[in-house]
């Protein structure tokens, strides 16, 4: 005779949106399964069906058995949230010196060495180092590296950040020879550029805090799809993990960063698709070795006995430049008077 | 620890190698007379360098004239390039040869603040009456 019966596991391991559905869809698949609910907010997963006489015990080891190959244990008490606070000692230093340098290279006046009166492919890959140095790192590179951080966290490392490259690569090549053939930019007007900085600086302060680990109430304002469009979504988490740092690539493009807008403002004068596409391409290639840097140094990082110190810096790190890119938002529109004077 | 290293070596790398191609041909190029604001004709003219920031990124004009902002954006390709003045809903891009004028009209008294486009360069015009 079947016997139905309700148990209620904690997860570990549970992280993210699609974790629901991807331990749900594992274990639903059981013969002798009738329901299974899983949760973020509670970090548990409620199962319904006939075990026999198993102990609870027996039955969580091997659930966890088949969840192990995605990351996901089950266990009967509560996992212990730690929050390593310690990690903060060596990630606050951390955290600073880079904000100092950054700093540093805007008072020394990184940008004052841009000096050209034409711009060939060579000087375009100059002035996208530079660029990458300037205060565009706050909005380019915050994002960047809160992107890539999240996704290392989530496990997937290093095909979001090749997708994020490529879409910006090649975008720059397309956009800027259209720009160069039809001989007009995309300017954003104040209300535009506003909003854009505003929204920008929250999806990073929102991403920052999450890296931090600290506070698991802001999981419930994680950056993710609503379940029932992933649901639809074919291979679950795989949407958010290539679609997104590709369309992140290409709205750089777009992004308030002086350096990118100077130079679509000179592309359109280039003339050409080409002149113009190759005009931008070595721009987006200048900046690349800095964007790269800060990607990839999430690469591997998972596995580390460091994480944790990596994600609280990178944590920081993006807050801080949340904050600024929030403020100069207020001040492009007047609503406070200029705070920052690099 | 060793790809913090070589990241910490990449990054040194990529800084010094930023300094080293541009050289430094143009820290000369401020050089605005020190009186930056004259009235020629019975209109106003307030001259400005823009370039990594504005200098000088406090002016002191005459209230009640007809005031031109003049920008000098040559050669320019950072944020200065791009100039917002939220009181008087102006946002301009300058030219990277010529000098750019903003028309002000009419400057009444009072100071007038404004920034590049990502808001992190600031210049003020003090309007005296």
């Amino acid at each position: 005779m079947a016997f139905m019966k309700t148990y209620i596991f904690h997860v570990n391991g549970m992280h993210c949106q699609a974790c629901e559905l991807m331990t749900e869809s594992e274990i639903a698949g059981l013969p002798y399964i009738t329901r299974v609910k899983s949760s973020l907010k509670n970090k548990s997963m409620e199962v319904v069906g006939d075990f026999g006489d198993k102990s609870d015990k027996v039955i969580a080891e091997e659930l966890s058995k088949i969840l192990a190959k995605h990351g996901y244990s089950l266990s009967l008490e509560k996992p212990e949230e730690r929050v390593n606070w310690s990690d903060f000692k060596i990630a606050v230093p951390i955290a600073l010196a880079f904000i100092a340098l950054f700093i540093g290279l805007q008072k020394m006046g990184i940008v004052n060495l841009v000096s050209v009166d034409s711009v060939s492919y060579g000087t375009a890959f100059v002035i996208g180092i530079i660029a990458s140095l300037s205060t565009c790192m706050a909005v380019v590179g915050g994002l960047v590296l809160s992107m890539s951080a999240t996704f290392a966290k989530e496990g997937d490392r290093l095909k979001p950040q090749i997708l994020f490259h490529a879409g910006r690569i090649i975008s720059f090549f397309i956009l800027g020879g259209i720009i160069g053939m039809i001989g007009s930019a995309f300017t954003l007007n104040t209300g535009a550029t506003f909003i854009l900085g505003l929204v920008i600086g929250l999806v990073m302060l929102t991403l920052g805090i999450n890296l931090l680990n600290i506070f698991h109430s802001t999981k419930r304002f994680q950056l993710s799809m609503p379940k029932f469009i992933s649901k639809h979504a074919l291979g679950i988490s795989k949407f958010n993990h290539t679609l997104t740092p590709l369309i992140v690539g290409v709205a750089t493009f777009f992004l308030p960063c002086g350096f990118t807008q100077s130079m679509q403002i000179y592309t359109l004068g280039t003339g050409g698709f080409l002149e113009g596409g190759f005009t931008m391409l070595a721009f987006a290639l200048g900046t690349f070795p800095v964007l790269a840097l800060l990607s990839f140094s999430s690469f591997n990082i998972n596995k580390s006995k460091k994480s944790g110190i990596f994600f609280k810096t990178a944590g920081l790190v993006v807050i801080l430049f949340a904050i600024f890119n929030i403020i100069n938002s207020f001040v492009i529109i007047g609503l406070i008077p200029p705070i920052f004077n690099f | 620890m060793k790809s913090t290293i070589i990241s910490i070596i990449v990054a040194i790398a990529i800084i010094s190698g930023a300094f080293l191609l541009a050289k430094d041909s143009s820290l000369g190029g401020t050089n605005l007379p020190a009186n930056n604001v004259s009235i020629i004709d019975g209109k106003q003219i307030i001259e400005i360098r823009a370039k990594g920031g504005y200098q000088p990124r406090k002016s002191v004009a005459r209230a009640n004239l007809p005031t031109v902002l003049r920008f000098d954006g040559k050669g320019t390709f950072d944020c200065s390039l791009s100039v917002r003045i939220p009181s008087l809903n102006i946002s301009q891009i300058l030219s990277q040869g010529e000098k750019t004028d903003i028309d002000l009209g009419i400057s009444k008294a009072g100071n007038l603040k404004g920034s590049c486009g990502m808001g992190m360069y600031p210049f003020e015009i003090e309007f005296q009456s």
